[in-house]
């Protein structure tokens, strides 16, 4: 038949080498180290001004004080306000933005080649003469109080805090936010100085990626930033992580939640660590993405969670390696039970060649994807400078990604994934939590969400407790964004299992195994969508016929509370 | 602005297969990175009464699986080479995309080849589908605050079917389709004939002919899909409508005016407008609500462009106690001073500016290159345009701006939806 080459999946063509030149690199007389690739594709540049500058560099009595700093430049300078900053920059079609991260602050701008000029003018203004105006800072500090409100209502950032102090202790990669009494004590001298001695040029790069006449830009650079003073730079000493012995269980209750957010962590590898190449083909065969082990486990067989994956976060001093998903909360403990199944098979079973193919064809295939664009070859090179990669870091990858061998996958995680002396942080409902979970570790403790420990012994449900009586049809109604949504459960119980049915605008759900302990009902209703199983996660506390309680939907990120009674 | 004239044309190569296929290569070896886009020239719009969704249940299809792909297997192939991958339906397409690794052009052409070949339209895909979609129309536009907004304003501007429906469509309708009338809308409208097959990235063009003959050179063509009439009165007969949703936390209201077709110099002239009045933190409307008189939480605008009578909207959410009627009127007021001043030259610098911002960054991404190529070749049947329709834009003068605000937008022939919230809780 003439078809026959279509029934298998065809073989790839010889693969195209993907070349990046080495850029040009010089220094000012006042430190300020520049960095030129110069691309004339397209009429397009991009610059970018990073400083060795992170929020772990913010001094212990101004706390928020670099991200306040990198969001406040473009809020008013010498010469412009806020407003014709933004007019200005609209006019040229371009775009300014600062931000900070743990380890640096960036300046990123970019537009059109024709204005390369009127934009760098721009950027100099903002980083040289900024004059944090007293009522931008007002309005910063209003916003920044909220959000860090807001944050306090999201597990995701309940997790991170708790698994940041866990592994890092007194190291400030503990800190993953400042406090609102932080922010509030911000003030505008503090913010003056503390932008004259840190945002220097010789503990910063410079980098212009585009159409770009070297000779001209450098006769700018030396216009705009010649006269910018040299600082001294302080090489902070931070204390080392502590070195971790037993395996620890932190739970942070949101009573009533029908979800619980898992973590698993230790520390691994800091970004320029030699095993990062490897480490990073281990990762992606364990849980990087949809195809990865955990997430076929975790998800696609067992149906605990809509996403499973393990994560590494590489920084410039020190790094750690994550498992991480959001599951039915009564799926806790057989979660835990199947996340370190898989850190076990990694570090004990060598990798098969596809699988192992698989992962290093996904590396080596999504990067040239990243170099596409301007803004994402950019970003390549900033990293690269940043954390002082080798200078062929970029021509290289992808071969340092092939010769990455099964031994070496097993080898890194042996090192880098040691389950004994893991830190298990689960944000949800503590009382639930506590039995499934408890097997897995050496010691236990329990926070409520404002971070204040609690006693454990208040989240023990005695065995005697009674097992209420859930049988019947229940009319509730699920509070969504002020509304009341009607919903119906009916529900069968035999002993403490329960089974039934829920019915809801979005679908109706079958209950299959669902479980009631003293007066608490978890449950899961399982429906179909666009051809995908679709849960919504139960928790309810019966008293009498009236119950209440929380209904976690997929296309909701919090849980929404329910409340309503038993039909006669 | 010389310089900004130097932006060299991208290359192309159109020709077609025996069974009618379009192709356009657009070789480009910058990245060794290439997209596919493959557009079926086949919308809302082709849809007829009774018969609502099915093009947009298709597209659903699409990813069920061919003979030699299984269920699912098209994300998988994707995956595992580095790739990307989506699919897409309005009132004018339906389209299906890839990037992947340059060395991956065969995989691309043969996943893209078998369903267009052999798509598994099946009892039980279609049962399948038909449920998502279901659920997808209950989640984005049923249970979702001003999920509905859009179709409702769409019917109150068109008159003609084929324009006033929904893409989403009617869940009766879909119900009542069989596998036969859903295998028959397949050979009708994913026949080659009535396609484009974009190539876009790093490959040569002699062997990516090669290899489209091979994978594609023997899907039969069909008959051509009938002839459609998208044609419309020009007024819209100020129609206003309240509607309650229930799941709005605020009130809401849109406007929307009937406009000329894409391409048209009315159309473009009207697209800058939009630009002026609200697009970016100093569009003119922008500084008056959100700014000035601090009255709404959220303002937006676009033109949904299409090959018949187009439109634009300008919506807004305003704050608890502000007055809608006073909302209205600021923005009527604007769309007057526009009819009768004209954007001003700050105005026109900034448009030109951000016009060939757009028009450069476009052309990075090998996907929004085989993207806009496809339009211009399924529409227009001149995938040239891609190369010329920014010297179209330019081209408009303030006083086009001025005239064509004047007509269509400084009137009462427009319809006003206004939302009104009404939860019981």
């Amino acid at each position: 038949m003439k078809t026959e080459f279509r029934c298998n999946p065809p073989e790839p063509l010889e693969p195209i080498p993907f070349d990046i030149p080495r850029p040009f690199e010089t220094t000012l007389d006042n430190g300020l180290r520049i960095i030129i690739f110069e691309n004339d594709r397209l009429p397009l540049i991009s610059y970018r001004l990073a400083f060795n500058l992170g929020d772990i560099n913010d001094p212990v009595d101004a706390r928020g004080i670099t991200s306040a700093m990198a969001s406040l430049l473009s809020e008013g300078t010498q010469d412009y306000t806020s407003r014709q900053l933004a007019e200005k920059i609209e006019r040229l079609g371009a775009s300014i933005s600062t931000n900070s991260s743990d380890d640096f602050t960036i300046v990123a701008a970019s537009s059109l080649s024709l204005y390369r000029t009127e934009i760098l003018q721009l950027l100099a203004e903002i980083v040289l003469t900024p004059t944090f105006p007293e009522d931008e800072l007002d309005l910063y500090r209003r916003n920044t109080v909220e959000h860090l409100k807001f944050q306090r209502s999201q597990p995701n950032f309940l997790a991170g805090e708790q698994a940041a102090r866990l592994l890092y202790g007194e190291h400030p990669y503990s800190k993953v936010s400042p406090r609102a009494e932080d922010i509030e004590k911000l003030d505008r001298q503090t913010l003056i100085k503390f932008h004259a001695r840190t945002m220097v040029p010789n503990n910063a790069i410079f980098i212009v990626v585009g159409a770009v006449d070297r000779p001209e830009f450098l006769a700018e650079m030396n216009d705009l930033f010649g006269g910018w003073q040299p600082g001294t730079p302080t090489v902070e000493k931070f204390a080392s992580p502590p070195s971790r012995t037993a395996r620890t269980l932190t739970i942070v209750d949101r009573p009533g939640s029908a979800q619980s957010n898992i973590v698993i962590a230790n520390l691994a590898i800091k970004r320029t660590d030699p095993d990062y190449f490897p480490t990073i083909v281990m990762n992606q065969v364990l849980g990087a993405g949809a195809s990865s082990r955990v997430f076929m486990n975790l998800r696609e067989e067992k149906g605990y969670t809509y996403g499973a994956y393990t994560r590494l976060g590489a920084k410039q001093l020190a790094g750690d390696f994550e498992a991480t998903a959001e599951v039915r909360t009564e799926v806790t403990g057989a979660s835990l039970k199947e996340f370190f199944y898989e850190l076990d098979r990694i570090r004990n079973e060598t990798v098969g060649d596809d699988e192992l193919a698989d992962a290093k064809n996904f590396l080596t295939g999504v990067f040239p994807l990243r170099a596409e664009t301007q803004e994402g070859l950019t970003n390549l090179i900033v990293n690269q400078h940043l954390y002082g990669l080798p200078d062929d870091y970029l021509q290289t990858y992808r071969e340092n990604i092939e010769v990455v061998t099964a031994r070496d996958v097993k080898r890194v995680a042996n090192l880098h994934i040691r389950p004994e002396e893991m830190a298990i942080i689960i944000v949800g409902d503590a009382e639930e939590i506590l039995p499934q979970a408890r097997e897995y570790a050496d010691s236990i403790e329990i926070f409520d969400t404002e971070g204040k420990m609690q006693d454990e012994a208040k989240y023990v449900v005695g065995d005697e407790a009674e097992t209420a009586d859930v049988a019947g049809k229940w009319s509730l109604n699920i509070d969504f964004q002020g509304q009341r949504l009607p919903v119906t459960m009916s529900l069968e119980q035999n002993g403490s299992a329960v089974t039934g049915e829920l019915e809801t605008m979005l679908g109706n759900g079958k209950i299959a195994d669902g479980k009631v302990t003293g007066s608490k009902l978890v449950a899961t209703a399982r429906a179909e969508m666009q051809g995908s199983p679709v849960e919504f996660a139960i928790s309810g506390k019966a008293d009498g016929n009236e119950m209440s309680g929380t209904i976690t939907a997929p296309i909701v990120p919090d849980p929404l509370s329910f409340s309503g009674s038993r039909q006669a | 602005m010389s310089e900004m004239f130097n932006l060299p044309p991208l290359e192309l190569e159109e020709y077609s297969l025996g069974n009618g296929l379009r192709v356009v290569l657009n070789p480009h070896a910058v990245i060794p990175v290439v997209s596919i886009a493959v557009y079926y020239n086949v919308g809302s719009r082709n849809e007829r009464e009774g018969r609502t969704g099915f093009a947009h249940l298709f597209e659903h299809m699409m990813f069920q699986g061919s003979e030699n792909v299984p269920k699912a297997g098209h994300f998988q192939h994707i995956m595992k080479c580095g790739g990307t991958m989506n699919g897409t339906t309005s009132s004018e397409r339906t389209n299906y995309y890839e990037t992947l690794p340059a060395s991956q052009l065969p995989m691309a052409l043969w996943l893209e080849s078998d369903r267009m070949r052999s798509l598994a339209v099946t009892q039980e895909n279609l049962d399948n589908q038909r449920e998502a979609v279901k659920e997808e129309k209950r989640l984005r536009y049923d249970n979702q605050p001003y999920g509905q907004i859009f179709d409702l304003i769409n019917e109150m501007i068109y008159k003609n079917f084929a324009n006033a429906h929904s893409t989403i469509g009617s869940m009766e309708h879909l119900d009542d389709a069989t596998v036969e009338d859903v295998q028959e809308f397949f050979r009708i409208y994913y026949a080659p004939n009535n396609a484009v097959t974009v190539l876009s990235g790093a490959f040569e063009s002699a062997v990516a002919k090669d290899l489209i003959e091979t994978y594609f050179g023997d899907i039969p063509s069909q008959p051509l899909p009938p002839e459609l009439d998208v044609s419309e009165p020009s007024e819209v007969a100020a129609t206003y409508r309240e509607w309650e949703d229930n799941l709005a936390p605020f009130p809401a209201f849109l406007i929307g005016w009937k406009i000329p077709p894409r391409r048209s110099p009315e159309f473009y002239a009207l697209y800058l407008a939009g630009k002026i009045l609200y697009d970016g933190e100093s569009s003119r409307l922008y500084q008056k609500l959100v700014k000035g008189e601090e009255s709404v939480i959220q303002l937006f605008g676009f033109t949904d462009e299409r090959r018949g009578p187009s439109s634009i909207f300008v919506g807004a959410i305003p704050k608890p106690e502000k007055d809608l009627s006073q909302i209205r009127e600021t923005i009527m007021k604007e769309i007057h001073d526009l009819a009768a001043h004209g954007p001003s030259s700050e105005e026109m610098e900034k448009i030109e500016n951000q016009l060939v911002n757009d028009a450069v960054r476009m052309r990075q991404s090998s996907m929004s290159r085989a993207q806009q190529i496809a339009e211009f070749a399924l529409y227009d049947g001149d995938p040239k345009l891609v190369n010329s329709e920014l010297f179209d834009l330019l081209a408009v003068t303030p006083d086009q701006i001025r005239h064509a605000v004047g007509v269509y937008l400084n009137t009462d022939n427009r319809a006003l939806l206004d939302v009104v919230p009404a939860g019981k809780g």
